[in-house]
């Protein structure tokens, strides 16, 4: 069993190392970095490049990869990205953070090659040297991750407790603008953190390499059980969150010590270790603490007080200001125009383009679960995929195993998937937007190694077949059927927007305390939206194996959830006409890509994408409503020229009256 | 100085009792707000003034004490349930709902306390693309009136300044028709003019109140509390050291030393 045990200290060390780098930026710059998984594939990977595929030897690709490229890419995303978001909504925080976890491991491929990646090297020499404590064998390997995980936790003690640099970066957590009125710039504190953690990051990447393998999908493990590991430490405490990683480490390794090696259930349980710590914390923190909430201010009263009006939120003054200025037709007719492009698609284009086409229009279905869910009900749900996942399986088993009709089985599928999606809202109501992302990224993971891996959703390995309704089996006729329901939901969220309980939504969803002191049940607002994104991804889910002909579990991989997220932001959460360009977008752009251009350039719209979502750190209404507030303010620039007046008087005489 | 006989008790509170931690923020806090009458709470900095409004309207739980509206125990019911018997509030740091203009905000109050069942049932039909009932309307428009927000009505409360915030939250309390408000440093950031439109509006609204509406204000503003309130209490460490009428307060050595200091903060007589 020791053997075991100090098999799962070195796992519990690397999370430990994962965590304290989480647990640091969070504490220095409020941001919990949801890239960071990406950015230690980045450069463990940039250490095989370097080690294996240019022979670099081992100190010279170690001292590279930690000490100068880790620091190095710490810096320009602080400077790119991370500076921009202190102040701003958890919302753009997390969703800027989650585009860029798609970007890098894009980048990280096009870069150094697409190659598989069979064994990955750790910082110990070839052959490895075995040791023996206690009759067990230690390897090199191993040792090195203690003696890492001693100096990361020695080390960031001693200098946040006792150095003058340790000093600047508390003073600068609790205000970054007292700390500039006392002389120190805290801009160069925050590099110095990123540049730190980075290393942290690398480290963890490097030393989880061998253990987990080379590849951006085996450190969403590394990923789950390091936010485990923050989730219990409350997000800021760094002793807390390394024994919490060390836990883990020796609970998965007795696991696999107790469960035989040859069962199904062995690696199912393991993968739940994180979600049942979670589970854990989640229970003792709100049965006995009462809270869990992450929204403490970040900075002091005059940090507060010099945020620019209105960042951080997900709207626009001045878009709004020009909405309520216009008429029916200017406010609508960029979103009317999109829709008939649409609608006349399916007709003009051919082949496997069309085929593509139909694909589209059911993801445009998917994307407005997270208009529901995070457009109107403010909060950062990262397991829509789980349920789009759970209808289209369902459907594919109820139309195919069952003989439903197709539509009614997508029907089916969406109401499996609704009491799911009440009881993920009911139970993370009253958890802050940062543990809500958190918990639901872990269930995403936990459905797809747990629930997408029985026999029943993919029999002896094969996909399941889905046919089309008999009457629309043609791409044209489906592609019509899925933007009737598309528009049909979209029209729905329009309504809702516009309606009493979308007013009640934006209450809830802008201040909670001011929602709750007019007479709104938040948890029964809350709740209802949850249930309808739920059904609605569900339904999304349907179509989309219906348009495709085929379920397989693969498809509704947990990260993949991510990257649907960062497309739908970028372009315009908030807008029902987005999601159907964010469809689009995510269906046809790899396509050109894969048409047009060269191969190695197959990771271009992902990094795209990712960027995009990074994006919304400057303009956080997206694409689509940037330029729509251009188009209108054009439309309105041209109707107001008629009556010899101007918008910018417009805006004046709207914001006079104000004041 | 309004001057309204008060006839019954709205709110009531009975040896409130917070603690944060090893912190005491309310040590046995007593008070009562009769019907129709405009009552000050203050205090220095900390004294424990916000901590009560979050007891008295379920923000926050008290852990000994019971609040009592209109004759019934509210201890333990959530701040949702209080606003719809009729507790209203606003808050020190202006909390506004930034997607919705002005009058949005009002209907939106006006509809939780009338027309409960339009928060779900809107969803589902065209309710929301006819006209608004016309008793919707004129209610809608007599708090927009009575506060003089007419230019600002149609304006998204995210462009406007914090001044006009504070009365967008005057009258979206006052749209859900409540006994009481309680009114948590309304006057703080305004300009002198802002500040007398608005004490102004306080009398008006109290006095011109056919249910009896009631007021608790919480401001740092000594002079105005003084002259607006007919009862005041006040707090020092979470304790409450005095309470009675504003000639009571002036003179009362006990808020002299802690809170007022040597010298009377209102010229003797002022209002």
């Amino acid at each position: 069993m020791l053997q075991y045990i100090i098999a799962g200290l070195v796992l519990g060390g690397i999370y430990a190392i994962a965590s304290s780098g989480l647990v640091i930026t969070y504490e220095a710059s409020g941001i919990l970095n949801f890239a960071f998984g990406s950015m230690a594939f980045a450069i463990a990977r940039l250490y095989y490049f370097l080690h294996i595929q240019h022979g670099w030897g081992i100190p010279a690709s170690a001292i590279f990869s930690l000490f100068v490229a880790s620091p190095l890419l710490g810096v320009v995303l602080y400077y790119a990205l991370f500076q921009h978001l202190r102040l701003s909504s958890p919302l753009v925080k997390v969703v800027a953070t989650l585009g860029l976890s798609v970007a890098i491991p894009a980048a990280a491929t096009w870069a150094f090659g697409n190659v598989a990646i069979l064994k990955a090297p750790g910082l110990a020499p070839e052959p490895v040297r075995v040791f023996r404590f206690l009759d067990t064998p230690v390897t090199m390997d191993q040792l090195i991750v203690y003696i890492c995980v001693l100096l990361t936790v020695v080390i960031g003690f001693v200098v946040l407790r006792f150095t003058e640099v340790g000093l600047k970066v508390r003073a600068m957590v609790d205000s970054p603008a007292m700390t500039s009125l006392s002389g120190t710039n805290p801009a160069r504190v925050s590099v110095g953190v990123w540049a730190v953690s980075s290393i942290f990051i690398g480290l963890a990447g490097i030393l989880a390499a061998p253990i987990i393998g080379l590849d951006a999908g085996y450190f969403t493990l590394l990923m789950a059980a390091a936010f485990a590991s923050v989730v219990a430490a409350r997000l800021r405490s760094l002793p807390i969150a390394v024994l919490t990683a060390l836990a883990m480490g020796i609970a998965t390794a007795l696991i696999q010590y107790f469960l035989p090696i040859s069962s199904p259930w062995t690696a199912k349980v393991i993968a739940a270790v994180p979600f049942a710590f979670i589970a854990v914390f989640l229970i003792y923190n709100l049965i006995l603490r009462r809270d869990l909430s992450d929204s403490q201010r970040v900075g002091s009263a005059l940090d507060s007080a010099i945020m620019p009006n209105g960042q951080g939120t997900m709207s626009s003054t001045e878009s709004a200001l020009l909405d309520a200025q216009m008429g029916f037709w200017a406010r609508y007719s960029g979103p009317i125009i999109i829709g008939i492009i649409a609608g006349i698609l399916p007709l003009v284009l051919g082949g496997s383009w069309r085929g593509l086409l139909v694909q589209a229009f059911a993801y445009s279905i998917i994307f407005l679960s997270f208009t529901l869910v995070t457009g109107e009900g403010g909060m950062i749900w990262l397991c829509m995929i789980t349920f789009a996942g759970i209808g289209g399986l369902w459907t594919a088993q109820l139309s195919t195993t069952y003989h439903w009709p197709v539509l009614l089985a997508i029907l089916g599928g969406g109401l499996i998937t609704l009491p799911i999606g009440l009881l993920i809202g009911f139970l993370t109501i009253r958890l802050g937007g940062l543990y809500v992302a958190l918990i639901t990224l872990t269930f995403a993971l936990l459905g797809e190694q747990l629930y997408f891996t029985m026999p029943r959703f993919s029999p002896g390995g094969l996909p399941l077949s889905v046919h089309r309704p008999s009457w629309a089996s043609g791409d044209i006729a489906f592609a019509y059927v899925c933007l009737i329901v598309f528009f049909l939901l979209a029209l729905f969220v329009v309504n809702l927007r516009r309606s009493t309980t979308g007013m009640a939504m934006d209450a809830v969803r802008t201040s909670e305390p001011a929602a709750r002191m007019i007479g709104i049940n938040v948890v029964t607002m809350k709740v209802i939206i949850t249930g309808l994104a739920a059904t609605t991804a569900a339904i999304g889910g349907g179509f989309l194996v219906t348009a495709q002909t085929t379920a397989t579990p693969q498809q509704f991989a947990a990260l993949l959830g991510v990257v649907w997220l960062a497309v739908l932001v970028s372009i315009g959460i908030r807008s029902a006409i987005a999601a159907l360009v964010a469809g689009i977008s995510f269906t046809v752009l790899p396509q050109i890509f894969a048409s047009y251009m060269p191969t190695s350039w197959s990771q271009i719209p992902i990094i795209l994408f990712g960027l995009g979502a990074i994006g919304v750190a400057k303009f956080p209404d997206g694409t689509v409503e940037q330029n729509g507030e251009s188009f209108r303010r054009l439309l309105l620039k041209v109707a107001m020229k008629r009556q010899g007046k101007n918008v910018e008087a417009l805006e004046a005489s709207a914001l006079g009256g104000a004041k | 100085m309004t001057t309204i006989t008060a006839t019954d008790t709205v709110l009531e509170a009975h040896g409130i009792t917070k603690r944060f931690g090893g912190l005491v923020a309310l040590n046995d806090v007593t008070l009562d707000v009769p019907k129709n009458t405009i009552v000050g709470l203050v205090g220095p900095n900390g004294a424990g003034k916000s901590t009560l409004f979050g007891c008295l309207s379920g923000l926050l739980r008290p852990e000994e004490g019971s609040v009592h509206f209109n004759g019934e125990d509210i201890t333990g019911l959530k701040p949702q349930k209080r606003a719809q018997l009729g507790m209203a509030r606003t808050f020190q740091q202006p909390e506004l709902f930034l997607g919705l203009t002005v009058r949005e905000h009002i209907v939106l109050a006006h509809r939780v306390r009338y027309e409960r069942r339009r928060l779900w049932s809107d969803m589902i039909g065209a309710k929301s693309l006819s006209k608004p009932s016309a008793s919707e309307v004129d209610a809608i428009d007599g708090i927009i009136e009575l506060l003089e927000i007419q230019a600002i009505a149609e304006t998204p409360v995210a462009a406007l300044p914090l001044g006009s915030t504070r009365l967008v939250e005057v009258a979206r309390a006052l749209a859900t028709n409540p006994d009481i408000v309680l009114l948590d440093e309304p006057l703080s950031g305004l300009d002198l003019r802002e500040s007398e439109q608005l004490a102004m509006a306080f009398t008006r609204v109290v006095k011109e109140s056919a249910k009896g509406l009631s007021l608790l204000l919480v401001e740092h503003d000594v002079a105005t509390v003084l002259a607006l309130s007919s009862k005041i209490f006040v707090l020092e460490f979470g304790q409450l050291i005095a309470s009675g009428t504003p000639d009571e307060i002036r003179n009362s050595e006990a808020v002299r030393s802690a809170y007022l200091g040597d010298e009377d903060p209102t010229p003797k007589g002022g209002n």
